[in-house]
């Protein structure tokens, strides 16, 4: 307020508190650090199986949402992930988190479908080649890890981004409300589109005979998926 | 793959060895997932062109047309719990005096308070958004112009302005405004001739001095006629004594004193 001379002396107000978080409603797991995963199942595979990359395709069916933790990593695209990713993102969470306030838990299981590699330098045929590793696949849309406790997002966003571009495939740190919020925007962007034309559209009505040109599959995917690789910026 | 569709085809009917298009076209390129961007056929390519996000595009922005929300600051305890204070402290003392605030080293701070301590005199420091509304409010709406830019409070339930003064005049960065004595808004000429004022006790013992000096006189011009008398009378046996045998006792004197 201006003086009686009109002179405003400018100073800061009364100092408002923010409450600190609450944090009461948070379990922690019996052990906070992330559990060693084998590189090899307890009972090794002996059959050879086919490549089956659907595995990879499309967005994912489980693992989409939070269970116990408040952030993650989000995988914004397909790919197979070993046991040096596994190991990667382990020692990098444990070596960045506080054991006694945070906790981090799996969302994928351990490498169990094997790949085979023939050996170097020979022609093709022959046969399949033996059992080289074993992988596990992950889909775009679902949760890698999950890391929660008594901790902030600042907090942890340094070392999930570290993690995230260590990945074979582009993924995201989230917490829950971001998870939602981008969710949120995606529905609002899909109902506040001002194009009439949109691929499901035509692909569900076969129009200009679109389908010769598609795969059955893209009655599913809708033009948001193309091989392993997700299109965020499609409707 | 071209050779193995025009032999089939020229058999006569393409389906006649259950040749399926579909399984013969899969060994041209490569698997449907990729680890590299797969190419797409142009017709897709066009699809995917014809097909974006079109975001909506309003003829006037949005933000032209919403009137900018002003925050209502939602009243915290802690600021209720300071109003409350500033009431107290305006209910429970007599004397309230305002004194602009200038920063000075935290020792010259510490002693001032202490000397004003001794003298039962509280330094209170107030915020002025707080002290504003309440004041609007009370009764004391005239000390609004002086809550301006930094200022403390020195409240006592004792009204000791001269000592206050005294101390104030030792610290130069603290400046007095205004006082509010006993419901009274004083300026600071007011405070000054308030501390020149003589104290209650001595006030009152002049005030009963002067109710009584009348009375007191009464007995002492009751008694001035006899004394007068009396006084001559001495005076007269004084020179009867002082004479010897000379002059003869005067009576008129002592019937002039009669008369009065």
């Amino acid at each position: 307020p201006a003086g009686p001379g009109g002179v405003t002396v400018p100073r800061a107000g009364l100092k408002k508190f923010a409450l600190p978080p609450d944090y009461s409603d948070i379990i922690f797991p019996e052990r906070t650090k992330l559990k060693f995963m084998d590189k090899v199942p307890a009972v090794p595979k002996v059959k050879r199986e086919p490549r089956q990359l659907r595995d990879i395709r499309g967005p994912s069916q489980e693992a989409t949402d939070f269970i116990q933790g408040q952030y993650g990593i989000l995988a914004l695209g397909g790919g197979y992930l070993h046991w040096g990713h596994f190991e990667m993102i382990r020692l990098t969470i444990g070596r960045s988190m506080d054991p006694k306030s945070m906790f981090a838990i799996w969302r994928v299981p351990a490498p169990s479908k094997p790949v085979t590699k023939k050996s170097l330098g020979h022609r093709m045929g022959g046969g399949k080649g033996p059992i080289d590793h074993y992988v596990t696949a992950v889909k775009s849309g679902r949760l890698v890890v999950e890391v929660g406790g008594r901790c902030e997002f600042g907090e942890v966003l340094p070392f999930l981004t570290q993690v995230a571009n260590k990945l074979p495939f582009p993924a995201l740190p989230v917490s829950r409300q971001s998870l939602q919020k981008m969710r949120q925007e995606e529905e609002e962007k899909r109902l506040n589109n001002q194009n009439p034309w949109t691929f499901e559209r035509v692909v569900t009505g076969n129009m200009l005979g679109m389908r010769k040109y598609l795969s059955p599959y893209d009655l599913r995917l809708k033009g948001r998926f193309w091989g392993k690789f997700y299109l965020r910026h499609r409707v | 793959s071209l050779c193995a569709k025009m032999a089939a085809l020229s058999g006569g009917a393409p389906w006649r060895r259950g040749w399926l298009p579909a399984l013969q076209l899969v060994r041209r390129g490569s698997k449907a997932v990729t680890r590299h961007w797969k190419a797409m056929h142009f017709q897709r390519q066009k699809l995917m062109a014809v097909t974006e996000y079109l975001a909506p595009r309003p003829a006037i922005p949005p933000r032209c047309l919403t009137p900018r929300k002003e925050r209502v600051e939602e009243d915290s305890g802690y600021m209720r719990l300071l109003r409350q204070q500033v009431e107290e402290v305006f209910r429970d003392n007599r004397m309230i005096a305002i004194c602009q605030y200038n920063s000075m080293p935290g020792e010259d701070l510490v002693l001032m308070r202490h000397y004003l301590r001794k003298y039962n005199i509280e330094v209170k420091f107030v915020l002025n958004e707080i002290v504003r509304p309440v004041l609007a409010q009370s009764k004391y709406k005239n000390l609004l112009p002086l809550f301006v830019a930094r200022n403390i409070l020195l409240v006592s339930p004792e009204l000791k302005a001269k000592e206050m003064l005294r101390v104030l005049k030792g610290v130069p960065q603290v400046n007095l405004l205004g006082a509010c004595i006993e419901d009274t808004i004083l300026s600071r000429q007011g405070v000054e001739n308030f501390a020149k004022l003589p104290p209650l006790e001595v006030s009152q013992g002049q005030t009963v001095g002067a109710l009584s000096l009348l009375p007191s006189q009464t007995s002492s011009l009751l008694q001035r006629g006899p004394a007068h008398l009396t006084a001559l009378l001495d005076e007269h046996i004084r020179r009867l004594q002082a004479g010897g045998t000379g002059t003869p006792p005067e009576p008129p004197p002592a019937q002039s004193s009669e008369g009065h």
